[in-house]
């Protein structure tokens, strides 16, 4: 067994010694592999960064309330009954004062022009309870001051400020009944809400001539809480809602971007994964016959065929893997941490260890395959008739 | 021509490296065909809308009164004012969510594209409850004329019923359209009638202009008649919309050619080392090609040629698969995105860069064959 193995080293690293030799049909390995990689890393960065950003909004211990068979906030309604109602219910935590921790919110859109290109994107102008800084803590401002009730001001979350036009601090917003004026700009753990302008509900509510809010957010005692926080509010006759876990909501709104780009990026992956694999069996194949007499005068000296094996495959793995880095630290230098905007939501390309180790496992499998078929073809290559070739 | 099987025993000269250098090609190729199809997807839904079709819609979201179509209809270049209105709900399950347009006769006049026979259109404005869906959307939820469905909003009803029941009276069939899937139009008056809150209202007012040049001009004449009214108004073309809207799909553009840049790129490497090998072995049959009176430039076309017909042929193959697999690939992207064929000119694109990749590939084994010194490469000196 050892002697095996010993034998598989030795012709491996001959075999790897000879690359240099052989440099133009390597590369074509090393450079298919690199581009597969780096592209299928780059369009999953797009979902990756989109997903963080959601999920970084999302906390186990708050739950969001929405009128009956609504599937996304502004389709819901609630009054400001339903509002107190569901302030009543048993679950909700409670601030010093004895007052339920909850947000009534309003949701409505403001048109912005998006710096890159020019266009127009609708970017979502959100009316928060007075609790609703006690519900969000991940909320700090990094300039200016807070907005007040009842006058007409609002605060920018920073990803907003940076990708569209006329936002910064100071800056008038147009809303029906006038200019609203920026007061301050916030950070929240680069979530969603830092795509978001924030304003008072209730001022945002008598602006826009509205009597119903679009949902309730309160914060859970503890997670656990939940099941009794929607028993009561599910079974109240009065109430026609819906309770939904924050982190389940926002999973579920996101999966149909999410579904998408995951599916373009497997699919054009995929493809040109093919491509590179038939490239790197070309390329192994003219390896195996560029090296027949070395091979043959092995087995003729007593090397085993799996050392053989074993080397033809380890080359091919060797040029997909170092390709496959290449391309990795490609993607990263090139996208990570680059702002996107997809409509109104900012997020940033992410390229993460795990989304940078699936590039390099595609690549192994790729190359395996690449390698596995040459490798065969030498290990069985007949010893006399590759010697007497020349 | 008469060295044509000459450039055929060249190039199956090592039938596995041909056969591996044509696969990766053709399967480039498909992709190449695909993203094609995306892009003409999104071309296609730009020029479809039309830039003498203007949306009026509220400036904030707040809903605009009916009466706002004839100060509309009053502003010089316009042709017609057909206002529509919404309900948003679901069918069965929340998960069903359709958008119940309401809208009148002009509604039709200014989508010519929706292909409603005379009397389905006939039949929808005389029943009030009447409805015209797309054939995808009845074909997903098994609705056939003449059908009952109920759609649960959360818009009341004078008897505080928030359930619409409608009568299909029509289907309609506009795969090629984008968005058309979820066409659900019904009679405004049915709506209007019938709901307690928001009467003589409507969200939004399409608008036909004479000159499609005067569109910027017409919008900014529209929305200063409501300035400075409860409700201001916002009025875009349909073109600019659609601009804005593709955004939500990232820069498609930019990725398309991106991942395209990237496969051509590994194409020419790998067919360049494919020509490069194949010609290296052959050195001396070239040699005796030009003993036996091949003039330079003769083997240098033969090496080119070989290369030409190599890209070319896979080129096609990849073309024809990506042509058989769009149609296939349509339906289950269609939540997503409209897949089309590749238009003639993309076609034409893509043999012109597998033209390109095959002279650039070839370029350096030819001149190498053009200078063979015939005495060297016989006595294998080369």
């Amino acid at each position: 067994m050892l002697e095996r193995l010993r034998q598989i080293v030795a012709v491996t690293a001959m075999g790897l010694r000879a690359i240099p030799e052989r440099v133009g049909a390597s590369l074509v390995i090393v450079i298919g592999m690199a581009l597969v990689v780096a592209v299928t890393i780059s369009i999953l960065s797009m979902s990756v960064g989109y997903m963080r950003t959601v999920q970084n909004t999302g906390r186990i211990d708050r739950a969001i309330v929405l009128s009956h068979g609504s599937q996304f906030e502004f389709a819901s309604a609630l009054s400001r009954d339903n509002v107190l109602t569901i302030a009543d219910a048993p679950g909700i935590k409670t601030a010093g004062d004895g007052k339920p921790i909850l947000s009534a919110e309003y949701l409505t859109a403001v048109l912005v022009t998006k710096k890159t290109n020019g266009l127009d994107v609708y970017v979502s102008l959100r009316g928060v309870g007075l609790e609703g800084l006690a519900l969000r803590p991940e909320i700090k401002l990094v300039s200016g001051r807070m907005f007040q009730p009842a006058r007409h001001e609002l605060i920018v979350g920073k990803s907003a400020l940076a990708q569209f036009e006329g936002l910064e601090v100071g800056s008038p917003v147009p809303l029906p009944d006038g200019d609203w004026t920026i007061t301050g700009s916030f950070e929240s753990n680069g979530d969603e809400h830092e795509s978001e302008l924030m304003a008072d509900s209730e001022t945002l509510l008598s602006t826009m001539r509205a009597n119903t809010f679009h949902s309730v957010t309160v914060m859970l005692e503890k997670p656990d809480s939940l099941e009794q926080f929607r028993t009561a509010v599910t079974t109240n006759p009065t109430l026609a809602v819906d309770v939904t876990r924050e982190t389940q909501f926002l999973a579920a709104q996101s999966k149909y971007l999410n579904t998408f780009l995951t599916m373009i990026a497997y699919v054009v992956g995929g493809i040109m994964g093919l491509g590179a694999t038939f490239g790197a069996l070309n390329t192994m194949y003219t390896a195996v016959s560029a090296r027949a007499i070395e091979i043959a005068t092995l087995r003729a000296i007593g090397f085993s065929g799996d050392a053989v094996l074993a080397s033809v495959l380890a080359e091919s793995l060797v040029l997909a893997v170092s390709g496959a880095v290449i391309g990795a630290i490609a993607a990263w230098i090139a996208f990570n941490g680059n702002l996107h905007a997809i409509g109104g939501l900012v997020f940033r390309l992410t390229v993460t260890p795990s989304l940078v180790a699936l590039g390099i496992g595609f690549a192994f499998t790729l190359g395996f395959i690449g390698g596995l078929f040459p490798a065969i073809r030498a290990a069985r290559l007949p010893v006399a008739d590759a010697l007497r070739a020349t | 021509m008469k060295y044509f099987p000459l450039v055929l025993n060249g190039l199956w000269r090592r039938p596995a490296r041909t056969v591996f250098t044509l696969l990766s090609i053709a399967v480039a190729y498909v992709l190449f065909g695909i993203l094609s199809g995306i892009d003409a997807g999104f071309a296609h839904t730009l020029e479809v809308s039309r830039m003498d079709r203007l949306f009026t819609d509220s400036r904030f979201g707040t809903p605009m009164p009916l009466a706002y179509g004839e100060q509309i209809a009053s502003v010089p270049g316009v042709i017609v004012v057909a206002p529509r209105s919404g309900l948003f709900g679901y069918y069965q399950d929340p998960k069903n969510f359709i958008f119940v347009l309401c809208a009148d006769r002009r509604f039709f006049s200014l989508r010519p594209e929706i292909t409603i026979s005379p009397q389905g259109l006939a039949t929808l404005l005389q029943t009030r409850t009447g409805a015209v869906v797309a054939l995808e959307l009845a074909q997903q939820h098994g609705w056939k004329i003449g059908d009952k469905v109920p759609i649960q909003t959360q818009t009341a009803q004078a008897d505080g019923n928030q359930v619409w029941t409608f009568d299909i009276v029509a289907i309609v069939d506009d795969a090629n359209y984008p968005g058309a899937g979820g066409w659900f139009i019904a009679n405004y008056s049915y709506l209007d009638e019938g709901r307690v809150t928001e009467k003589g209202t409507i969200s939004r007012f399409l608008v036909r202009i004479m000159d499609p040049g005067h569109g910027g001009q017409i919008g900014r004449q529209i929305d200063k008649l409501f300035a400075n009214s409860p409700v201001a108004t916002r009025t875009s073309s349909e073109r600019s919309g659609a601009q804005s809207g593709l955004q939500f799909f990232g820069d498609v553009n930019f990725l398309t050619s991106a991942v395209l840049g990237a496969v051509f790129f590994m194409l020419l490497f790998l067919s360049g080392n494919t020509m490069l090998q194949s010609v290296r072995e052959r050195i001396p049959e070239f040699a005796v090609l030009k003993a036996l009176g091949f003039s330079d430039s003769t083997v240098l076309s033969l090496v080119i040629a070989e290369s030409v017909l190599l890209c070319i042929f896979a080129a096609a193959v990849g073309l024809l698969l990506s042509k058989l697999i769009i149609p296939i690939a349509r339906g289950p992207l269609s939540d997503f995105l409209l897949l089309l064929q590749m238009p003639w000119t993309a076609m034409l694109a893509g043999f012109g860069l597998a033209l390109i990749i095959a002279l650039l590939s070839s370029l350096l084994p030819a001149l190498r064959v053009k200078q063979l010194n015939v005495v060297d490469a016989l006595v294998k000196r080369q």
